[in-house]
């Protein structure tokens, strides 16, 4: 199945893998740093927010690591879409727009929603896909693998729902 | 250093854009049980770094020689409430928050939404902290500018 993203081929998931090990294990030896990306919602926030949570050490102290891993982010993105067909803004969203089809508004409305779940849950958990899926699970941390475990069954039962109750 | 997080960053956005983990479709494949894709680089992510992780702490010692700290995460009923609140908000937008960043860098226009919707979630669970603290059993808060 290709990527949304132009269509592309996607590569082999060993080798994403292998990425995501790479980058994890570099950043632990070189720097000293747990991998972790939900924690980078907070330092956008304590750029405004100044009450004692987002002043808290945890916070202040990633900070110098994590703005410019976010960055990174950002332009590994950017490369892969300009190197994989060149970039433009694009509202392509696969099978939503086969199954759902609503306008723009209703797609801002449904992402900001998701968002907020995130945001709040990943907060109130203490780590997401990265700092708990893998580089907790890696290190045998027990919250690691419930938080694991809860955020795949939410994510099956919300998707099975969504797909193949409500959109039938 | 800076510029080592950067381009350990971008090599990691890279990987996900193009691997389908910041790819809406894909991520409702794993979910729905119709493609493997994800789960293989979960798996695969987490089968290669164990051992690695095992061999840097058994080395105990970064490169450059400091000490490595590992700061471990609590576990209370915040773990499982919010991942679950997570995993219904990964299934909605099709992003968990790196691939949102991703998303964004791809021109995805809609993966804005997510990422301002991420921040207000953000914002709204440390604003309500020391209500949500004892609710959930949460740790307290530390000092500012001291190491947590």
């Amino acid at each position: 199945m290709p990527l949304i993203l132009h269509g592309l081929t996607p590569i082999h998931w060993a080798a994403a893998g292998a990425v995501i090990a790479g980058v994890t294990l570099t950043l632990l030896l070189l720097a000293n740093r747990r991998l972790g990306v939900s924690s980078g919602l907070e330092d956008i926030c304590s750029v405004v927010l100044d009450t004692a949570y987002f002043r808290r050490g945890a916070i202040t102290s990633g900070r110098v690591w994590r703005v410019p891993f976010l960055a990174g982010l950002l332009l590994g993105g950017f490369l892969s879409a300009v190197l994989g067909g060149g970039w433009s803004p694009t509202w392509a969203l696969g099978m939503w727009d086969q199954a759902v089809g609503l306008g723009h508004g209703a797609v801002l409305a449904w992402m900001f929603a998701g968002g907020v779940l995130t945001g709040f849950g990943t907060r109130l958990a203490n780590g997401c896909t990265s700092g708990h899926g893998i580089f907790g699970n890696s290190n045998f941390e027990l919250p690691s693998l419930l938080a694991s475990a809860s955020f795949m069954a939410a994510g099956i039962v919300t998707t099975q729902l969504l797909y193949r109750v409500i959109l039938r | 250093m800076t510029l080592l997080y950067l381009v350990l960053g971008t090599l990691f956005g890279f990987a996900l854009s193009r691997s389908g983990a910041a790819d809406y479709d894909y991520i409702q494949g794993m979910f729905l049980f119709e493609r493997f894709q994800l789960y293989g680089i979960l798996a695969t992510g987490v089968l290669l770094t164990a051992p690695g992780l095992w061999l840097i702490k058994r080395r105990a010692r970064t490169l450059s020689g400091t000490p490595i700290k590992i700061e471990l995460k609590p576990l209370n009923r915040g773990t499982i409430a919010g991942s679950l609140l997570f995993g219904v908000g990964w299934s909605l937008t099709g992003m968990c928050p790196g691939p949102i960043l991703v998303n964004i860098g791809e021109g995805k226009v809609y993966a804005l939404a997510a990422l301002a919707g991420a921040v207000a979630g953000a914002a709204l669970f440390g604003s309500l902290y020391e209500r949500l603290q004892p609710l959930f059993g949460l740790p307290p808060l530390t000092k500012p500018g001291k190491a947590a």
